[in-house]
Order: structure tokens, then sequence, then C-alpha cells
């Protein structure tokens, strides 16, 4: 039995558009645990919740009820009621969020970037870019855009660098949304063997993946969502084999 | 003795005339003892008119009329000459009105009254000189406004004064006060001197006399005790000069060592006439002379700040590894605002309006806070009332670094709250003409703010000026512009390395890049995030630009009439906000 690094139970979370008057569900009673090291994927059709379900537990979207529990260093905390200075803080430092779309200061160059998450968790000016050099290497980002503004790089460059970003000295947990889903083949290898290597160095990881020949490869287990409710989990073969064969062959 | 011998002595009794009467001569007499137990002081006192006009020294006339009488003996010296026409006119005047002896002999006399000249024999305990004065306030070139003047005074807050001496020695390599130079006295008031030259001013310090000086257009009197300590204002690392040109004497004592003053035709005098007469007569008593000739203070051009050879370094000489912020016992942060409000009071016919009402907040080392919301929201308001601008009506303001956080800092006066907004809590306004001054140089305005935090080194200052211009890219070479003549990104860039320049600990930012356009506006923005991502320093950042917000913040609160309505993390702001007002926000910022 895995050490546990987060317990997610019984999360909710509805959208209120005032404008609009309307009210959306989002999440139902969302729960589920992950253990350290272990790679947790997300999967299910769009607008199944897979998002909204990495950004509560981030707090970039404020959950209406349940809890997150994060094991820390200085033991386990509760995330959905921590006050925002010490979510700030935590963020980063105990556990990093990889969005879809990279989204960097203006006139901020990858180095800068990459090396600014380092700091934050915790390198010196010198050994932080040390690591940044290495991980836009290990990503492929061609060293003659490290300092260019990240506005000008393309979709499938931006996406490494965040990558990069969120590897960096990596967390003890990291929540990768759609990781991948830009990238060339070639690149592509590449993202998946350094998400692989977070295996080694005993991060947990929850993703969201589209592709199921991905989650086959990388996820210990995998949660199935649909309309914002998890409908299966289980070991990926099983899992996705009865309850996803219809939707990946549609995306085939 | 009968009443007649009494009235003999008084001066009611005789027909001499009268300038001043009794109870004016009390009143001079009054300002006078003021000011001696307030050793460089101004004392204003009711200057009356006076038989000469205003600027020939009807100061310095009432006092010796009001201190003088039957048994003194009176000097009156101009420009050094007791020959000068306006000497001789207020000399006869002296003497017709006290019934008092005159004398050119200094030795001989007791009351001196001079103009520009302090006499080259040395005056001793039982003698007073007084000095007729043309400028009494030595804040008068750097201040314009007077009760502005008095203020510094009562603090003592003359960072203005040294600003001038720096912008002096960045122009002109010297400075360039010569009659008038701004002296420290008695460790206490900045006083003029004026109308002395260089040279007598060290010769003022400690000396044995009571020295008065009075200026009646000012209405001012002040003085200086004997045995005072009288500082020329100067940088500890640039020496005070007094004029003295090597190998220069006068033509005729052939006397070196005393105040010369250079002939139409390139040759040199000396200044007191009485003293240039005497040594022609072999009447002097030269070691007497020479304890008071100001050898010390001689023009040494290998000292001068031109001459001195040091490099500015730039922004390598910026350490700020050390700075640590600081926290209150127990809590986590360095500023905290509790159920801040302030209501504009209404007047003629309109009502009262609640500007900030309820608004409570804290930040910690390390932390940027944003305040955001559209025009007349409170976001500004809140802004002013912390850093002191604005009197709020109610509610706590908390520094850490203030009595570990237990004073509320709205209960301060002023001048303890403007000298939190020297050292510990900085602001950077939307437009840089609030927080610099555009007619000195951008190395000036920084020099102010050290100035005020107590630095007396010019080099020291000059460097750490020019690292903080390094750090926000104002080219070095500009140190010396006046900031005037910058473009507005460069300006807030100036504002900016002054708001760091005494390392605080609070820094507000007042809509950093609301006036600029927006790719001046991206880079200042770059700068601040930079400089706020090196230094453990608490920000709030105020702004209706979520942009900015966006940038700078890890949280933020958004305001709308006066009240706090929605708070969180800044992305969850963004991304998820969840009252109406907000989310019409976000919405029109397309963000």
């Amino acid at each position: 039995m895995r050490e546990q690094i987060l317990r997610v139970d019984h999360l909710s979370k509805a959208f209120v558009m005032h404008a609009i008057d309307r009210r959306v569900e989002s999440l139902r009673e969302v729960s589920f645990t992950v253990g350290r090291g272990e790679h947790l994927a997300l999967a299910g059709a769009s607008g199944a919740g897979k998002s909204s379900l990495l950004r509560c537990i981030h707090r970039t979207y404020l959950p209406d009820s349940g809890r997150v529990t994060l094991t820390t260093d200085a033991g386990p905390i509760e995330l959905t009621s921590l006050s925002d200075r010490h979510m700030a803080r935590l963020r980063g430092r105990d556990f990093g969020y990889v969005s879809q779309f990279l989204q960097a200061p203006p006139r901020m160059g990858p180095l800068e970037l990459v090396t600014g998450a380092a700091r934050r968790r915790g390198l010196g000016p010198r050994a932080a870019a040390d690591a940044a050099a290495e991980a836009l290497g290990l990503l492929g980002v061609d060293e003659l855009l490290w300092d260019v503004d990240c506005a000008v790089l393309s979709g499938g460059e931006r996406q490494r660098v965040n990558l990069a970003a969120g590897t960096v000295s990596p967390p003890q947990l990291l929540l990768l949304d759609e990781p991948v889903s830009a990238l060339d083949p070639a690149n592509r290898e590449r993202a998946l063997q350094r998400i692989e290597q977070l295996r080694a160095q005993d991060v947990s990881v929850v993703a969201v993946y589209h592709d199921m020949q991905i989650i086959r490869r990388l996820a210990d287990r995998v949660l199935v969502m649909e309309n914002g409710r998890v409908i299966a989990e289980g070991d990926p073969t099983d899992v996705l084999g009865r309850h996803i064969t219809a939707l990946e062959e549609v995306a085939l | 003795m009968t009443i007649q011998d009494l009235l003999d002595r008084t001066d009611q009794n005789d027909d001499r005339p009268v300038v001043l009467d009794e109870q004016g001569k009390r009143e001079v007499r009054r300002a006078v003892l003021s000011g001696i137990c307030i050793p460089g002081y101004q004392v204003p006192f009711g200057s009356r008119e006076m038989p000469v006009a205003r600027g020939w020294g009807s100061g310095g006339l009432q006092v010796t009329v009001a201190i003088g009488g039957r048994d003194d003996t009176i000097k009156v010296i101009d420009q050094g000459d007791d020959e000068g026409v306006n000497a001789v006119n207020l000399r006869r005047l002296i003497a017709g009105t006290l019934g008092a002896r005159t004398t050119a002999d200094t030795r001989e006399c007791t009351i001196t009254q001079s103009r520009h000249r302090i006499p080259e024999e040395r005056l001793h305990s039982d003698q007073v000189l007084v000095l007729q004065v043309p400028v009494s306030e030595p804040l008068r070139p750097v201040e314009k406004s007077i009760p502005e003047c008095d203020r510094m005074h009562a603090e003592a807050e003359y960072a203005k004064i040294w600003v001038a001496m720096y912008e002096d020695l960045v122009t002109g390599g010297v400075v360039n006060a010569s009659s008038g130079y701004p002296v420290l006295v008695n460790d206490r008031y900045l006083m003029s001197p004026s109308p002395i030259p260089r040279w007598d001013v060290p010769r003022l310090s400690g000396a044995e006399q009571l020295t008065v000086l009075a200026h009646g257009r000012d209405k001012k009197i002040y003085a200086v005790p004997p045995h005072t300590t009288v500082v020329p204002v100067t940088f500890d690392d640039v020496p005070f000069e007094v004029e003295y040109a090597a190998g220069a004497r006068c033509e005729l004592c052939g006397s070196q060592d005393v105040y010369l003053v250079e002939t139409r035709d390139g040759g040199y005098l000396c200044s007191d006439t009485e003293w240039c007469a005497r040594v022609r007569d072999g009447d002097i008593d030269p070691i007497r002379h020479e304890l008071q000739v100001p050898r010390s203070h001689y023009p040494d051009p290998g000292r001068r700040v031109r001459n001195a050879g040091i490099e500015l370094v730039g922004r390598s000489g910026l350490d700020h590894t050390e700075a640590v912020g600081r926290t209150a016992p127990g809590q986590e942060w360095s500023l905290a605002v509790e159920h801040l409000t302030k209501v504009f009071g209404g007047r003629l016919g309109s009502s009262a309006v609640r500007a900030v009402d309820d608004v409570t907040f804290d930040v910690a080392p390390g932390e940027a806070l944003g305040i955001i919301g559209e025009s007349g929201s409170g976001k500004s308001t809140v802004m002013r009332c912390i850093v002191g601008e604005e009197h709020a009506t109610s509610g706590v303001v908390r520094l850490a670094a203030v009595d570990e956080g237990r004073t509320n800092v709205l209960d301060l006066d002023d001048s303890r709250r403007r000298a939190l907004r020297i050292g510990l809590m900085s602001v950077v306004h939307q437009d840089p003409a609030a927080g610099l001054d555009l007619r000195i140089s951008a190395g000036g305005n920084i020099a102010e703010r050290l100035t005020a935090a107590g630095w007396r080194s010019f080099w020291d200052i000059r460097q750490r000026a020019a690292a903080l211009l390094d750090r926000v890219e104002v080219p070095l070479d500009r140190i010396d512009d006046v900031v005037g003549q910058f473009s507005g990104g460069m300006r807030q860039r100036v504002q900016i390395a002054k708001a760091l320049a005494s390392e605080p600990e609070v820094l507000l930012l007042d809509e950093p890049t609301t006036g600029l356009d927006a790719s001046v506006a991206a880079g200042v923005l770059d700068l601040l995030r930079e400089l706020i991502a090196e230094r453990e320093i608490a920000v709030v950042v105020v702004s209706h630009d979520f942009q900015v917000i966006r940038a700078l913040t890890d949280r933020a609160l958004v305001m709308h009439r006066g009240t706090v309505i929605e708070e969180g993390l800044t992305d969850q702001l963004l991304a998820d906000p969840h009252r109406a007002y907000t989310q019409r926000l976000v919405a029109a910022a397309h963000v």
C-alpha cells in the first residue's frame, strides 16, 4: 500500500453565471486518493469535468463543498479552507499545476520562466538556472529560444516550456492538464519520457489525457469521468476496455 | 541722590532723537534673549520702521539701538570698511541716538554692527557682534513655501538642503553658495549666517562673543551664543572650503592669511580696512589672530569631487540579499489594515460619501496583494489613508516595524507618519511628478530619499543612486540629467528607484503603469515583477487593470463602492469570480 499524498472527498463545484442567470454543475461529489509516486490519469469526454477537477485542487477554481487533503512534510493540509496566503505559498513549492496553455507574464523568456519556477521550489539562483537549462534541454526546447519572449513561441514550444516549468525540480505532486496535446511525434515522445521519469523521482501525478494509448502507457490507475462524476476507476486496461472503447473509436 | 539725578541717567531726559521707543526696544531685547536660548532659531519680532530703508541694515540697527546704551562703544563696518558711506551714516545715527562713543578699533568696542564681515581681530567675551542680514531663511533657495520651511525647521528635516549641495557638486564640482553658506547651529537648527563669506563661517564656531543676526524686512532675529558649535553643511567626504588663493597677499600690508578681495587689476587687498592699517602700523597680535585663521579649510583641489577618480559601479553595487521583511510577533504580516473607513463629509448641499467602508486586509513579507476596482471604487483612497495623505475617519493601520504592530499608525502625528514614508514605507504614484522633483537630476531625486534617511557621504549616495538607476535600466550617463527631460516611462523608473532607495519594508504601488503606453508599461511592469521577486518586501498594488494585478500579485481584493466585495487568489478571482460585479468586471477586461 502506497503512502497517500492526495485525498479528495466529495468535491463539488458549480458555476453561477449572473449575467445569464444560470447555474452550471461542473463537479458532483468527486472522491479519490493518490499515493506517493502514483500516476493517476483522468479520462472522459470534453466537458466531463476533468480540467475543472485539477483546477479545483489547485484552487484556480474555488470548490463549493468537499475536501482536498494534501500530505506535506509538515503533515496533512486541507486545501479548500486554507487561507489564500498559505495556498499561494504552497503552490509551486509543494505541488505544481501545468495548465493546458502557457500563461507567461509579458516579455518573459522560457529560461527566466523556468528558473523562476525552480526558485519557488527552493533552489538557489545558480542551481535554479542550471536546473532550468536541463529541464528545457530534456524537452528539446531549442537554446536559441531560451531568452525570447514566450509570446512569440509556437503552440508546441509553449507547451514544452510549460511542462519544463512544471517538471523542473519537481514537487511531490504534479497536476498536468493535457501536457502533450499540441506536440509533434518526436517532441511528444520526449515529453512522455520526461513524465515517465517522474515516477523514478517518486513524484505523484494527476493528469488529463485524451489519448488512451498514453494512459495505458503511463498511468497506474485511471478515473473515468462523465458529467461531473467519476463513473469508473481502476486499472487502465480493465477500465478503459469497458468504458472508453466507443469514445476512443470515435476519436480514432 | 535726587530725582533729577535718576532722570539724568535715563534716556527720557535729554533731547537725543528717539529712533526706537522703549516698547520697541523691549520687544527686540526679548527676541534677542529668545534667540540666545535657542541658538540658530529665527525668532519673529515686530520690526519697526527705521530712518534707513529696509535692506540697508534696519534689522541690525534695531538690535544695536535696543541693546546698546550710553556706556557702549560702537563700531560699524560695511564690507569690512569703517569708512563706507553706509557705515558712516549708521554709526552717526547710532551714536547720536544712544549717546555712545564710537571707535574704529575692534579691541575697544563693545558692540560691532557689521555687514558682510566678522572683523579679523578676534572678538572676546565682553563684545557683541550684530550682523545685518539680507536673507534670513536658509531654506529659501530650495523651498518657496514659508509654512513648509517652518515645518522643516520644526522637524529638523533638512534633506532638501543636502540635495541642493549634491546638485551643486554634480553640476559644478564644488558647492556654489558664497555668502550665506548654510550652517547647522548647536547640532539642531539650520541657519543662514549671511552675509559673511565662507572665510568667516568657521570663525563663528565656538567664538567667545555673542553674535546676533537680525533681518528687518523678514522681521527675524537669531543668535549664536558664545561657545556654540556652528558647522557648515557638507558631506562627510567633501571638504568645506573657504575662499583662499595660494600666494595671494594684500598689496598694502602684505597679509596672506586674511580674507582678501580682488581688485580690478587682479591684485588683492585686505577686506578689513582696520586690520590692514594696523598691520602696517605693527599694531597687531599675530598669535591671537592665528587662532582664528580657518587654515584647515583651505581649498585642496586634489580632494574635490571632480578629481576624486571614483568610478560609478552600477547595479553590481546593490546588495539586498540580507534584507529580510519584518513581521509582527506571532503574526504573519508586515502591514495590517483593519476596518478602515473614510467618509468625505457633505457640504453645500452635497451628501456625505463613504469612500472606504470597513476595509480589512494584511500583507506578509514577500507577498504582493492587489486591490482592483473601477474608478471611484475607493481603492486609491485606501492607499492614501495608509500613506497618510488622507486622514481616515476610523479604523486601524499597523506596521510590524512600528512598535511591533501594536500602535495604530493612524494615531501618529504627521511628522511621525512622514518619517515612516522616508524609511519604512514607499509609494510609487501614478504620476511621477507626485513622487519626484522634476527640476533636479535623477541622482538628486534619489539623494533626497537617502539624505532624509541620514546618509551623509556624497560618494556613498552617488554609488547607491547609480546602482539603483542601473537596476531600473536608466542609463548611467543620465544620472545627472534633470528628470523633467526624461520620458514618462523613464520618469516612472526613476520614481521606482527612489522608492526602493531606503530598502522599505512596505511598498505601495498606485496605478504604477497607468499613464504609460502599452510597450513602455510592459517594460515597467516587468521591472516591478523582478524587483518584487528579489526582495522580501510587502507590496500592495492598486490598479483598475487586471493585467497589472495578474502580473504582480498573488492575492487580490475587489473593491466596489468603498467595500471589499470579493477576495481570493489572483488567478482564482480571474478564472472563477463569484460576485456578479466581479464577473462583469472580468468579462469587460477580456482576460
